[in-house]
């Protein structure tokens, strides 16, 4: 007895929850909040850039457009945040209180590495049950501005830029092709806009507005761009 | 042989893709489809409109009052605007259960809290702390999505709250399945100085589209309003479209229905004295109380 | 001290009238009466030493009974007092460097290290059930974070605090101001050189071995070795021990110091006449 693969019917009753999902969504549970996204951060000569969209969808269903995915772990240490919101936003908010710990007990920042260790072993060893691809960032007076990427199975890689959620793979190559060593301030920003608004444009997860952190010594300056102001995209939005 | 199963062939199953599940699983969908009660657990699909926004001076809630069971509509006019504290509540979509249950066991925790601190106001990040870490404990199991809203010594604060235990901070925002209908009037109509009126004006419309638009959503429009100054105003009911009372008033009944006093006709009276066999007053003898 | 006791001294748990905790104070005599270790912190690292004496004709000395431990590439502690209580706090103290590696990817910072073990041995002192440890432990680490090196002293009473030179055991005291006398406290220097005119390890070396043979009396004392490991630019940074050449080196040196002042002072005497 043998069928013909097009003879079979829908009847997985898992089928819808995976209807209309990109690659990185679809092992979310069934209604669960995905920030199926775009992030980024680059690392310039005193500091970091992170940037990210604003969508949280629910399947086809856009859940917030206006989130703020750049979360703050400690003074100059940040985080972009990508995949499940829930498991997400529960990191963050475990990993923040562990820095809070440490520099009580150390009496001094922590540095970037240190939280992104942090989160890498809880993304690790928790991996079975989570759904969460991290960037981390900030500045230390050790190693200045510096970007840690944790994707999916809780690696944990130092990188002079790095780029992920679902929109990351439209952008790759703009990327690569601009990221240039040693840029300014104000060209890592540019590039971050500019990157992350081509991503929005192209992947149906991403979109709303873009926003910015830039961390410094000095302090964090946090910005955002709207969304009929985006360097690139269909106008009137 | 079960009729779930396929005919046993000697011969060794072909190499490739093996469907022998999907002709199991097109019969269960079938005996689904059937309504055989017990073949397959059927999904619980609850129905709700659920809406919130801050306006120039506090929060504005809002809330639909259908409860459902299925497609049977299960309470008329239940009540889904939750008390936290006495400056924060909680409208809940998903399972009533759940929903009522979190909201009874974070608003405990936060009046233990405020007997602890000595204050008489909570916070509204609290309240949405103890929502989302209790809410992920779970993993989603407990299907509540709340949209929570509060005002206290930092300002107004809407929070929306997912059953996994994601939360977001927003000017406005809607839940539950008549949400995209309520969303629809949010965004038309949302400013950011809105009036305390102009915003209970604006909730009302958003879940009255919700009443009309979605099938999970129907009866009144609960309102809920925590201004700054820490008063809170309740307006249970306080748009009632669905009010058959005054139909029914219409209605125009047969007097040839009506049964007419002395329709039935006494054939014989008789009264005789109750006697219960206890004791009554007048078995009792008084006697002075001796000073 | 059958009077200083008076059945307030049976356990760390109970306070005595006046305010005193008798079991941790014979914890600390127990110390006293140990070998003599040394810490000094110089311009660009920090020597351990300990006198560790030889009990015994036939002792294997140099592999057995060590009393200078690496607890992390970057940390080692010198113990003094019981050494099986020291080797109680070795391991805790690797215990901790590991598990802070572990934990936040970076190497334990040396003030972090020195309070996790000073926690560990004040939890000795609060316990009827425990006994306080009778061993002091000197504590070298380097902070790749911050280069900067230190040095801290953990005592039985779970106190810790950091030092430029700090010592323990039988001659604590003459080691103190023989150290005073060193260029090694920055806020003491008159020229206003800062660093560059306090010692380099190598004289360090030479300075804590004329220490400790400057206290050493042959006639009365046992016979020790000298014990020595340091913590410096030299080495990377890592904890080592130091070169058993050098050691003889600054050994014959501190030998032919202490002679030659003997002779000064000789002839002193014979000016007086």
């Amino acid at each position: 007895m043998s069928y013909n693969a097009a003879m079979i019917p829908r009847q997985n009753p898992l089928d819808d929850a995976y209807a209309g999902k990109s690659a990185e969504t679809r092992h979310l549970k069934p209604g669960e909040l995905s920030t199926g996204t775009t992030i980024m951060a680059i690392s310039f000569s005193s500091g970091v850039v992170l940037c990210a969209d604003s969508r949280v969808s629910t399947g086809s269903y856009v859940a917030n457009r206006a989130s703020d995915k750049i979360s703050q772990l400690h003074d100059h240490i940040w985080c972009c945040r990508s995949g499940s919101a829930a498991d997400t936003q529960a990191l963050t908010d475990y990993v923040r209180h562990y820095l809070a710990q440490l520099a009580v007990e150390t009496g001094r920042p922590p540095e970037v590495k240190v939280a992104a260790h942090l989160m890498r072993r809880l993304c690790y060893e928790n991996k079975d049950h989570l759904m969460a691809g991290v960037i981390v960032g900030g500045w230390d007076p050790v190693s200045g501005g510096s970007v840690y990427n944790i994707p999916l199975g809780g690696a944990c890689i130092s990188m002079p830029f790095a780029i992920g959620g679902s929109g990351s793979t439209y952008i790759y190559g703009l990327v690569d092709s601009e990221f240039k060593e040693n840029m300014t301030r104000d060209e890592a920003l540019a590039l971050c806009k500019k990157a992350v608004s081509h991503a929005m444009a192209r992947d149906g997860s991403s979109g709303g507005i873009i926003r910015t952190c830039v961390v410094t010594e000095e302090g964090n300056v946090k910005g955002y761009i709207s969304g009929n102001t985006l360097p690139y995209g269909p106008a009137g939005w | 042989m079960s009729e779930f199963t396929l005919s046993p062939t000697s011969t060794p199953s072909p190499p490739g893709f093996s469907f022998d599940l999907t002709h199991r699983n097109a019969l269960i969908a079938q005996s689904a489809a059937a309504n055989n009660p017990g073949k397959l657990p059927k999904a619980l699909k609850t129905g709700t409109t659920i809406v919130g926004l801050v306006y120039s001076n506090g929060i504005v809630l809002g809330a639909d009052t259908r409860s459902t069971n299925d497609t049977t509509v299960a309470d008329k006019n239940c009540d889904k605007i939750h008390y936290i504290a006495p400056n924060i509540y909680c409208c809940g979509a998903g399972t009533a259960a759940d929903t009522e249950k979190t909201t009874e066991t974070i608003a405990s925790q936060m009046e233990l809290l405020r007997l602890n601190c000595g204050s008489s106001t909570s916070r509204v990040v609290t309240a949405c702390t103890l929502l989302k870490r209790m809410l992920f404990r779970h993993q989603g199991y407990i299907s509540a999505a709340l949209i929570l809203g509060g005002c206290d010594v930092n300002g107004p604060h809407l929070y929306q709250i997912y059953p996994h235990g994601s939360t977001g901070k927003l000017p406005f925002t809607t839940m539950g399945s008549g949400s995209l209908a309520a969303m629809a009037v949010f965004e038309e109509g949302y400013r950011d100085d809105l009036e305390e009126g102009e915003a209970v004006e604006l909730v009302r419309r958003a879940i009255l589209a919700g009443i009309w638009n979605d099938l999970g959503s129907g009866s009144n429009v609960d309102t809920c309003v925590i201004r700054m100054d820490g008063s809170v105003e309740m307006g249970r009911n306080c748009v009632t479209p669905n009010d058959v009372g005054v139909l029914r008033e219409k209605v125009v009944r047969s007097s040839v229905l009506d049964m007419k006093r002395g329709t039935t006709a006494v054939i014989g009276e008789s009264f005789r004295k109750r006697s219960g066999g206890g004791v009554t007053l007048e078995d009792v003898v008084i006697t002075e109380m001796e000073t | 001290m059958a009077s200083s006791g008076s059945g307030y001294d049976l356990s760390s748990s109970t306070f005595s009238p006046d305010g005193r905790i008798f079991q941790i104070e014979y914890a600390s005599k127990a110390v006293e009466n140990a070998g003599t270790a040394l810490g000094l912190r110089c311009r660009d690292g920090i020597v351990l030493a300990v006198e560790k004496p030889l009990q015994h004709k036939m002792l294997v000395s140099k592999t057995t009974g060590r009393r200078i431990h690496t607890v992390d590439e970057h940390a080692g502690v010198a113990i003094t007092g019981f050494v099986s209580d020291g080797r109680q706090i070795v391991g805790r103290a690797r215990d901790e460097a590991s598990n802070y590696f572990e934990t936040y990817g970076t190497k334990i910072p040396a003030e972090v290290l020195a309070n996790r073990i000073s926690a560990y041995v004040h939890y000795f002192t609060l316990h009827g059930a425990l006994r306080p440890f009778g061993a002091t432990t000197l504590v070298a680490a380097y902070d790749p974070a911050t280069k900067e090196h230190s040095l801290h002293m953990v005592e039985p009473s779970g106190v810790s605090y950091e030092y430029y030179g700090c010592a323990a055991g039988r001659g604590r005291q003459p080691a103190r101001t023989e150290m005073e006398k060193l260029s090694i406290n920055p806020k003491h220097q008159q020229g206003g050189g800062g660093d560059m005119e306090l010692i380099d390890v190598q004289e360090g070396v030479k300075q804590l071995a004329k220490i400790v043979y400057t206290l050493y009396d042959a006639s009365k004392d046992k016979p020790f070795e000298l014990e020595m490991s340091w913590l410096c630019e030299a080495t990377e940074w890592k904890h080592v021990g130091v070169p058993r050449e050098f050691i003889s080196a600054a050994t014959e040196w501190a030998k032919k110091e202490i002679e030659e002042a003997e002779e000064e002072d000789d002839d002193d005497e014979e000016m007086e006449e």
